[in-house]
């Protein structure tokens, strides 16, 4: 059948080209010559002509459209969008303190999530800089021991070398030494620096720029020393200038300066200076030994030529036997030790280790202000979408009049979206201000250096994104709900909104307030944590202890330091020892004692230390101190509470022990101080007594109230004794402090968002109370007449918005404590979280809530009824 | 006297219409210039014709009746108008003058 008529596709292409006021003349002159056609030579010639002339017709004139008579005016012409704004302004302007409170809402809203979206566009950008970051690699130990796993950035000194001599995968090793000071002194200028030591390789693995100097053999000569740009300007003036320039370390030893590079501070590790690696073995004689594993061990994969990087699990699985290998007697003690592979551009966010696997680390906090960015935004969106539906009676009208003009749903929903995108742009203009106001304020508490990027494009995409997601959001459901009014209802003036709509916006209060909760609970447990550990007993006493480190001649002269310090004013006791109170030094297996299973290892902290360590610590000590009365305490050892149930003696004092192959006596149980963060539980300790102070860190505890005398003697005396060295001290509270760092910049930032969510959320609350209010005035005045109190009005209307903050608080609750004790699982030792915190939050968002309403409430209870009946 | 220029082809479909009468639409036009002249022009090009001629307003135009051959599709019928008419009279004017004006001697013979 089909066959007897022109082709289809041919018919369809002519309707869709041909200009309509042509196109039934022309498809009947087609038909015409096809019927003749068929008739004279046949169906197929005259479909095939048919076709042809089809395509004939593609000209100018068939195509060209005729312009109608009644042309339709797509509604996004000039005059409309400008009725549009001019509307929009109109009722920003007639509802002044309506579009106020939308208004800084959302700016604050926004200003905050910015700063936090700076913040981690600004953590993702550490590190991620170095043009081989894929290719690089961490080599970590994950180490077997007493029935414990434990992941340690530490390895031997000679590992990098024997990795790239034994894996042919590996590209580039570099050993990368703990953060070293020194005194550097060029000509007059003397001062303490902090830098590393690296393998030779570090530079071409590292993609740090270097400014002056070649990067391959900036650290192949072992007196080659490699410095930032800001020592280099600071000692020579310019970085051509230090090149081949010589520096004295610690007054001893010259170096040269065989490079000059540039630190980029969005790096996790900073060095002022690069030292070469066999300079740093040869003062380190000890890290040669495969039993110590005090370095970190950086490798670079090799790519082939294809542009693929071996694969880093397969090494991971052939390095495994590796330090067996090395260590014959390991497997004879009973423990072992694994290398494993941490991707180098992870490890600044995922450095936390639990059980020797990785779990957590910054990635938490990135994330935990991520969501929190999130929410804070929805409060203010949901202030935005309670107000716009509330007054949505004020708008009905003209909906309902633009909807018998003739404007279609969709063309209603763009505009009131298109309302809201404009609020949000005026938002975010003030939003801008705001953080720029904050930026130096927030860069100081969490020690960042973040500008605004103008020049770059994500951050315009940033800004773009989030007011068109906001405007959205903020517009979706007004702008849905008012656009499906219907208008012969509406101007009959009867609008009633069903219980769904009520319902919605009940549930985005509750919604707010049950976020606002759970940001105060989780403020109120943080702090409650750092205060536990700000005042926690830590066993020692950390008031009036000042650290010094044991350096140049003071180590040399520290008897005679100590003889005049103690006649100085000032100062009661002196000593010292490996490592801090606050930080703990190293660990060592190698502990004997009777009794010992042999295929246990148990790791000791240990400290090698002076006489008079407890009396300058204050730690309670059962037995006695190392005594000078007795000459046999060379072999005689402090240990821990800790230390002496892991041991299992009964009665510890005065039983055998052995450390590092030397048979004694303990002397004395030492009560169990934290000398590491509280996020660690207390590990079994060891000290001995030393006769040098070579490396350690002077401990000095002062008299109470005389911290300025004493640092004056310090001084004193530091400058007749150390006189090459600049005079530097720590005091033990500060350094506390830096270990809970962290912690105190969480719980700050925490206050200040849970400030602001409970603000912002107030915001709408007073908004919806306002407009209850005035809702409902005729029935106040009834009421009134009718001889209701104003208490009773004031509970009347308060009473709604009360119900829906005690339903968020029943929500919020048992979320916050889910989420506070994942949190508090971090510590060792931490606070309970108990049923009053949630009872405050929850009075305290009560109190609130209240206070906000109840200023609107009151305002209405107390209006004279003659007034607000009059108007009928 | 100024006219509107009128091309060959434009000239040949303007007196085929007015040959057709009141039967003139773009497939008799067709037809009847095959017949005449014996050139096979295409359908789209007579059509093209007709609406410049049209918009020159030497042509008007309406639509028929419905017809059955056409699938019932009405066709566009065309009239000479008063202009296209005088414009074929100037034009036959201009060339009866010109052959007025050829010398026995000015043109070669050419038997018939």
């Amino acid at each position: 059948m089909s066959a007897k008529l022109p082709p289809r596709w041919a018919e369809r292409f002519l309707k869709i080209v041909c200009a309509p006021h042509l196109f039934e003349e022309i498809q009947g002159d087609l038909y015409e010559r096809f019927l003749r056609n068929a008739r004279l030579f046949g169906i197929p010639y005259a479909r095939r002509q048919y076709a042809r002339e089809v395509l004939s017709f593609l000209r100018p004139f068939a195509l060209k459209r005729q312009p109608g008579e009644h042309p339709s005016i797509s509604l996004l012409n000039p005059g409309m969008i400008r009725n549009y704004l001019k509307i929009a302004w109109r009722n920003i302007a007639h509802n002044k303190s309506f579009s106020a409170i939308n208004i800084l809402g959302l700016a604050l809203g926004m200003a905050c999530s910015l700063l936090i979206l700076l913040w981690i566009q600004d953590e993702f950008s550490v590190d991620a800089y170095h043009a081989n970051g894929p290719q690089l690699y961490n080599v970590m130990e994950r180490q077997f021991y007493d029935g414990k796993v434990e992941a340690s950035p530490g390895t031997p000194g000679l590992l990098a070398e024997e990795l790239k001599k034994q894996f042919p995968e590996i590209e580039y090793a570099a050993g990368l030494s703990w953060e070293q000071e020194h005194t550097f002194s060029v000509g007059e200028k003397l001062n303490k620096e902090k830098g590393r030591s690296a393998g030779a390789d570090w530079f071409k693995m590292y993609s740090l720029p270097v400014v002056a100097g070649t990067a391959e053999t900036a650290l192949n000569g072992p007196a080659n020393i490699a410095i930032s740009r800001k020592l280099a300007d600071h000692y020579f003036g310019s970085p051509q200038a230090a090149l081949g320039q010589s520096i004295r370390l610690d007054n001893k030893d010259d170096y040269q300066v065989s490079a000059v590079y540039y630190m980029p501070q969005n790096s996790s590790e900073t060095y002022d200076y690069v030292l070469s690696w066999a300079d740093f073995i040869k003062r380190n004689e000890w890290l040669k030994d495969w039993g110590n594993n005090a370095l970190q061990t950086r490798i670079q994969l090799r790519t082939d030529r294809n542009g693929v990087t071996a694969d880093p699990d397969r090494l991971e699985a052939k390095m495994k036997p590796l330090m067996k290998s090395h260590n014959p007697n390991m497997a004879k003690n009973g423990y072992d030790i694994q290398l494993f592979l941490q991707p180098y551009q992870d490890a600044y966010l995922y450095s936390n280790f639990k059980n020797g696997y990785q779990d957590g680390g910054r990635i938490e906090y990135v994330r935990l202000f991520g969501i929190v960015a999130v929410f804070i935004l929805l409060i203010a969106c949901i202030n935005f979408m309670n107000l716009a539906t509330a007054r949505s009676v004020k708008r009905a009208r003209e909906v309902g009049v633009r909807k018998v003009v003739g404007a279609g749903r969709n063309w209603l929903i763009g505009q009131f979206i298109g309302e809201a995108l404009v609020l949000t742009s005026l938002s975010l203009l003030i939003a801008l201000a705001l953080v720029g106001l904050l930026l130096p304020i927030f860069n100081s508490l969490t020690e960042k250096h973040i500008t605004f990027q103008f020049a770059n494009a994500s951050f315009w995409i940033t800004l773009l994104g989030m007011t068109f997601l906001t405007g959205l959001i903020a517009g979706s459901y007004p702008a849905l709900f008012l656009s499906s009014l219907n208008p012969i209802r509406v101007l009959k003036g009867a609008i009633r909104f069903g219980t769904g709509a009520r319902l919605f916006r009940q549930g985005l209060v509750v919604f707010q307030f049950a976020l606002s909760m759970l940001l105060i609970i989780g403020t109120i447990v943080v702090y409650r944590q750092i205060d536990f550990i700000q005042t926690k007993n830590l066993g020692y006493d950390r008031e009036g202890l000042i650290y010094l480190a044991a350096e140049g001649d003071l180590a040399s002269h520290y008897a005679t330091f100590k003889q005049e310090l103690l006649r100085m004013p000032g100062i009661q006791t002196v000593t010292f020892m490996n490592g801090t109170p606050t930080n703990t030094f190293g660990s060592t297996g190698n502990v004997q004692w009777t009794g010992k299973d042999p295929n246990t290892s148990v790791q000791f902290q240990f400290s090698q230390v002076d006489y008079d360590f407890t009396k300058t610590l204050k730690v309670k000590v059962t037995g006695r101190d190392f005594s000078r009365d007795f000459s046999t305490d060379s072999v005689g050892y402090l240990i821990n509470e800790t230390a002496a149930r892991r041991i299992g003696y009964r009665e510890p004092i005065g039983k055998p022990l052995t450390l590092w192959g030397k048979p004694g006596l303990i002397i004395g149980v030492v009560d169990d101080f934290h000398q590491n963060s509280l996020h660690q539980a207390i590990e079994p300790f060891i000290a001995k007594l030393s006769p040098t102070a070579e490396g350690k860190s002077i401990i000095v505890r002062t008299q109470p109230g005389q911290t300025k005398q004493a640092l004056a003697s310090l001084e004193t005396l530091w400058r007749q004794l150390n006189p090459k060295f600049p005079f530097s001290y720590k005091f033990a509270d500060e350094a506390f402090q830096r270990l809970y760092h962290s912690e105190t910049v969480v719980g700050t930032l925490a206050n200040y968002f849970a400030f602001l969510a409970i603000f912002i959320s107030c915001l709408g609350l007073f908004g919806l109370a306002a407009f209850m209010a005035e809702q409902r005035t005729k029935e106040i005045g009834v009421r009134k007449v009718l001889g209701a109190s104003v208490p009773s009005i004031v509970a009347l209307l308060s009473q709604d918005f009360l119900k829906l903050v005690l339903l968020a608080i029943l929500i919020s609750s048992p979320l916050a404590w889910y989420a506070m004790s994942r949190w508090l699982q971090d510590y060792a030792y931490k606070i309970d979280i108990e049923w009053w915190i949630f009872a405050v939050a929850g009075l305290l968002a009560v109190g609130i809530a209240l206070l906000t309403i109840s200023f609107q409430s009151i305002k209405a209870a107390l209006m004279n009824p003659v007034t607000s009946l009059r108007s009928e | 006297m100024r006219r509107s220029y009128l091309g060959e082809f434009e000239e040949v479909v303007l007196l085929t219409v007015a040959v057709l009468g009141t039967g003139a639409y773009g497939v008799a036009i067709t037809d009847e210039l095959d017949r005449q002249t014996g050139r096979a022009v295409s359908i789209s090009a007579v059509h093209a014709a007709l609406h410049r001629l049209e918009e020159k307003g030497m042509l008007k135009s309406h639509l028929g009746e419905a017809t059955a051959e056409r699938g019932g599709r009405r066709k566009r019928l065309f009239s000479v108008t008063i202009l296209g008419s005088r414009t074929l009279h100037d034009i036959r004017a201009v060339r009866d003058q010109l052959w007025d004006s050829i010398s026995p001697q000015g043109l070669p013979a050419v038997s018939l």
